[in-house]
């Protein structure tokens, strides 16, 4: 069984932020519930400034503090593709795990919306999910955190378990610019039009991500927590994409 | 490490503090902490629907771009978009606007049907007290209106204004309805307030008035002068893709030095980022271009050399004409001597503020890197000199050799279209041909002497000119994708214009030229479409999109195509008689088609239903290219064919002197004029140099107002997905500061999150700044798309307010380019 990770080259990023959209329209998610994020960060003081950002999905940790921590085994770890999900019909919304993870992707949605008016008066729902908008895609699995919540869980990525898992067995990555995986590659690798996120199986020595770790040294996000991230970072430098030539000080030689 | 942490808990949804666990894990287990929590409520899945799902080839509407989108429909509800893999621009991919389109179409702000206002009052938070009428109604009132002025010799007073036109099947409509009907004023475009200062600037040089195609995959260098690249510059999504391959794939890696005036992604991506002080980057560009020369690094099969081989180009020093042979350029020698000799690094250091050594390895580096490509947009000639910064940077391409060239710029080929169902020629009746209306100027004073006599389109200029009656006022005003009242500098002009002018507005949302309106004749949404698109200037090859509706149309709504075509068709006469013949806009797109029939694409597209089952025709080769100072023509294998300096002119370089004119007679045609209304030297006017801009307003720091990556055309500020992330590096989560250097800041007693105000003469916006050091500390930086107060519920009322309202509308009066970034404000605690 395949060990899904995803790659994010940061070479390659441009900070555009589709990733994080076309999350948000594939799994229906809140504004602002961002199960993917692009966090921008900047250094220096003008004109010598820095401006540096990296995306930001669930890490599907191999061992995932937010699964130690849930009283009710509503968050699990899958064996079968090593996703980290949510089964909305255990989950107490005690927001453990949102304390536990170091990597602050885990959203509890039942406060004010950053957005107003709250789109969820405007759509609400018939049958006590969170919320009904008319463009709701079809996949419907409470038992793994997808489709829409219902309310007072805590909702996460789910690596687009709905689209991954019907791969065909033994795929070593789900490339998708090769029409017959398409469909099955995560909203968010798919739509990244620079091509700076892989998706395959960790498992596999064959596979795409695992030479593109292997030959652009990969780094996972802080991996002190000893959490072991299923995300892997690809960058030639320090930072997202780092500019080499930059204006220093008005003294600097030519 | 710290920095992480800050970021991964700062756009949570919101913050873990409400955690029932607050003291921690100690307290699992421990029973009573849980039971205020919610009980467990089983929910049943749905049974998955997935086969039932249909996938329409469509083209995204959310910038110039027109990317090919698969729509995904089940159940008749549309939940997904992503790119067409076998689209040439999308290629499978999508920015951050594609995937909300589904937003756009389920819009709860949308107009549901046409109505009319039955409030007489209007004005800005006035309720024009909207009620529904019949198609029927609305056609035949305007089409009343229409023949009323036609009878009194006044169809002038009627004008079409529109924006984001897409094709034969809606904008062009347009001019054929002008001839017809007999107005000047139908249609006026909205291109000066989009880009036309790089148009004009093309136009003075090479004579090609459009913006370029690029072939960035082979360049070796790209110098992007205020484009936006990795934000705004169409075709973005594709943009990306490149930046992705050469930045991350191709061997060897392209280098990039990007300029602007704020510190946004592509400066943060680029080898080299110059923050340019705005409105200078002509004199970079004549720097650039003087190291060039200095040094010897121009591309001497294009351009020419001197006849013995010695480079006589020194800094200070006349160069005598007859020593140079001048091959696909005319006037640089001039052009030395008249500007560029003086034109030094150290020169422009003072007035770009930029560092010396910075410009003098930025020239060099361009100079010596072949293929190279100067790329330049609006952040260069919305200013008062735009058409000199243009024509300066464009003449870079020129030094270097890249016009045409393999990894160089050129021109976009149109699509094989079929001939329209009916030629318009054969309906003009002998009031079209020579009525009243053939006396009158246009209402934007686009032509005309007192006005903007060289601009393609003044629409700016509409409303202020309609309101002062000068050269006449409009009776009836029509919108297409446009609303000026918002888009316009100082919109209150054109509040106070619309009001005395019946106004028909066809869009399918609210907006605040909408809430000015007598009529609203709504457009389908893009989702609810068919309608054709030829490609934007993309990679020169011709293309054709179309858009083909994923759903029927879920209110009573018109594609604006047949809107025309339906009040056409109650023109009395000839008029009337051609829309009949005309048909629908399906018919007129029936007709684009047959000519695929005679040269299909290389996708297999050659009649309209293959057309619309592929959503793209398409033909990879361009016909035309430059090696080594000599053209070619495509043979169908290569570029084989040699080209005669006759058809270089034809198709190429359409000068009168059939070469890449330094010294512009286009501009010289218009010496008297240009030298009458901008004070230039009639000596000098013709070449690109350097003027000072003038900065109305009377503040004392420049407000830049980019149009960030989240800016879906027209709509974005109403996609609450978009808001929640639209000002990604100091915003996000539905907020949007004013970025401001901290010392700029401090020395005016404000502090980081201060509520600030914005002024210039016109008024004044509030909002909260944020410090950043990514600032030039005369600037204020906030993304244009803020503060509409009739876009819909959404968008209403967002802070930081509206840059229009405190913009001055001043143009170039060369191009006519708005310049809406030139405008200083004074900032102030609030
Ligand atoms: S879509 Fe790709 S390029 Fe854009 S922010 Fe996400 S990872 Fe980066
Ligand atoms: S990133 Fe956080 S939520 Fe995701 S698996 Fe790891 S600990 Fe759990
Ligand atoms: S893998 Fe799927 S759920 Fe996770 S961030 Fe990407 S799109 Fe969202
Ligand atoms: S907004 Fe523009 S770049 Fe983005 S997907 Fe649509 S057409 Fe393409």
């Amino acid at each position: 069984m395949a060990k899904w990770g995803m790659v994010i080259d940061l070479d390659k990023c441009t900070g555009c932020q589709a990733c994080t959209t076309a999350c948000s329209m594939e799994n229906n998610r809140l504004p602002g519930e961002n199960w993917q994020d692009v966090l921008f960060y900047h250094e220096g003081t003008y004109p010598n400034v820095k401006l540096m950002w990296f995306p930001r999905p669930c890490m599907h940790c191999e061992n995932p503090s937010c699964v130690s921590v849930c009283p009710t085994k509503a968050t699990y770890k899958d064996p079968h593709g090593g996703f980290v999900l949510m089964d909305w019909n255990r989950c107490i919304g005690c927001k453990y795990c949102q304390v536990a993870c170091p990597y602050g992707v885990r959203f509890y949605v039942d406060e004010k919306a950053p957005v107003q008016p709250d789109i969820r008066t405007v759509f609400p729902s018939a049958d006590g999910r969170v919320w009904d908008p008319p463009y709701r895609g079809p996949q419907d699995d409470p038992g793994r955190g997808i489709g829409i919540q219902p309310h007072g869980v805590v909702s996460k990525c789910t690596f687009c378990y709905h689209r991954v898992s019907k791969a065909p067995a033994g795929i070593a990555d789900l490339d998708e610019d090769i029409p017959a995986l398409k469909e099955y590659v995560p909203a968010c690798v798919r739509t990244c039009a620079p091509k700076a996120r892989f998706f395959g199986d960790l498992d596999n020595p064959e596979s795409t991500v695992n030479k593109l770790i292997a030959d652009k040294s990969g780094v996972r996000l802080k991996d002190e927590t000893g959490n072991k991230p299923q995300v892997y970072y690809l960058s030639g430098g320090a930072a997202a994409s780092v500019p080499s030539l930059r204006s220093m000080t008005p003294s600097d030689p030519a | 490490m710290e920095i992480i942490k800050t970021l991964l808990s700062r756009r949570r949804f919101l913050q873990a503090s409400g955690t029932a666990g607050a003291v921690g894990a100690a307290a699992l287990g421990s029973g009573g902490v849980l039971t205020a929590l919610k009980p467990v409520r089983a929910q049943a899945a749905s049974p998955p629907t997935y086969h039932a799902t249909k996938i329409t080839k469509s083209i995204c509407h959310q910038c110039p771009a027109r990317c090919g989108i698969d729509v995904y429909t089940t159940d008749g509800r549309v939940h997904a978009i992503y790119g067409s893999s076998e689209h040439p621009i999308s290629n499978g991919k999508l920015c951050p606007k594609g995937p909300l389109g589904t937003y756009i179409l389920y819009d709860p702000d949308r107009f549901k049907g046409p109505m009319k206002r039955t409030n007489p009052q209007k004005g800005r938070d006035i309720d024009p007290g909207f009620v529904p009428i019949s198609w029927e109604e609305a056609l035949d009132t305007v089409a009343g209106r229409l023949n009323t002025l036609r009878d009194k010799g006044e169809s002038h007073r009627f004008a079409l204004c529109f924006g984001r036109g897409w094709g034969a099947s809606c904008a062009g409509l347009l001019g054929p309805f002008g001839k017809l009907y007999g107005s000047q004023n139908v249609p006026i475009g909205h291109s000066s307030m989009c880009s036309d200062g790089s148009m004009l600037s093309k136009a003075a040089t090479d004579g090609n008035a459009s913006y370029s195609a690029y072939d960035y995959r082979n360049a070796n260098m790209l110098l992007m002068f205020g484009v936006g690249f990795l934000e705004a510059f169409r075709p973005y999504n594709n943009n990306m893709q490149v930046w992705g391959y050469i930045r991350g794939e191709r061997v060897p890696k392209t280098r990039i030095t990007a300029v602007d005036v704020h510190l946004n992604t592509t400066l943060a991506g680029a080898d080299r980022a110059l923050l340019i002080k705005p409105g200078t980057d002509g004199a970079l560009a004549l720097a650039i271009a003087h190291v060039i020369l200095t040094e010897g690094l121009w591309e001497r099969p294009f351009v020419g050399d001197f006849k013995d081989g010695v480079n006589r180009f020194k800094t200070g020093q006349h160069v005598d004409p007859g020593t140079f042979e001048e091959k696909w350029v005319k006037g640089l020698i001039e052009w030395w001597n008249i500007e560029l000799k003086d034109r030094t690094p150290e020169w422009a250091a003072e007035i770009t503020t930029l560092y010396e050594r910075d410009i003098l390895a930025t020239a060099r580096e361009f100079g010596s890197t072949r293929p190279a490509i100067a790329l330049f947009e609006r952040g260069v000639h919305a200013h008062s000199n735009g058409i000199l910064n243009g024509m300066a940077v464009h003449s870079l391409n020129a030094l270097v050799g890249s016009l045409f060239a393999k990894g160089g710029l050129m021109y976009q080929m149109g699509p094989s279209y079929g001939a329209m169902p009916v030629k318009e020629d054969d309906f003009m009746d002998d009031y079209a041909k020579s009525g009243p209306w053939k006396a009158q100027p246009r209402i934007d004073l686009q032509g005309h002497e007192d006005g903007y006599l060289i601009a393609k389109n003044m629409l700016q200029e509409v409303g202020p000119n309609s309101l002062a009656g000068k050269p006449y006022k409009l009776d009836t005003v029509m919108f297409y994708l446009t609303n000026p009242i918002w888009t316009a500098p100082d919109g209150r002009a054109w509040e106070d214009a619309l009001k005395e002018v019946f106004v028909v507005d066809t869009s399918p949302f609210p907006g605040e030229t909408a809430m000015f309106a007598d009529l609203i004749l709504p457009d389908h949404t893009y989702l609810e479409r068919l309608q054709d698109a030829p490609t934007y200037p993309f990679q020169g090859w011709p293309m054709a999109q179309l858009r083909v509706p994923a759903i029927k149309p879920l209110y009573d709504t018109k594609y604006f195509g047949d809107t025309l075509i339906e009040i056409g068709k109650r023109i009395k006469g000839r008029t009337g008689e051609y829309y009949q013949a005309l048909g629908d806009s399906e018919n007129v797109i029936r007709h684009l088609a047959k000519g695929f029939e005679t040269d299909p694409g290389d996708n297999g597209v050659d009649s309209f239903d293959s057309w619309k089952e592929k959503g793209v025709w398409y033909k990879k080769n361009y016909k035309w290219r430059q090696i080594g100072g000599a053209f070619f023509e495509w043979d169908g294998k290569g570029y084989n064919t040699p080209m005669t300096a006759e058809q270089v002119k034809k198709e190429l370089f359409k000068t009168d002197s059939g070469r890449f004119e330094i010294r512009s007679g286009k501009l010289e045609h218009h010496a008297d004029w240009i030298a009458a209304k901008t004070g230039r030297d009639k000596d000098k006017l013709m070449f690109p140099h350097w003027e000072e801009p003038q900065h109305p307003g009377g503040g004392d720091l420049y407000m830049v107002t980019p149009k960030a990556a989240m800016h879906a055309e027209g709509r974005g500020a109403n996609l609450p997905v978009a808001i929640a992330n639209f000002q990604p590096v100091l915003g996000g989560r539905g907020t949007v500061y004013i970025e401001i250097n901290p010392k700029t800041a401090r020395e005016r007693g404000i502090a980081d999150g201060d509520l600030v105000r914005l002024k210039s003469h016109l008024g004044s916006i509030e909002g909260h700044c944020r410090f950043f050091e990514g600032c030039r500390p005369d600037t204020v930086v906030f993304p244009m798309e803020n503060g509409h107060w009739a876009m819909g519920r959404w968008a209403k009322g967002r802070s930081p307010g509206h840059c229009g309202e405190i913009t001055v509308n001043q143009s170039d009066r060369v191009t006519g380019q708005c310049s809406y970034y030139t405008t200083k404000v004074s900032i102030e605690r609030a």
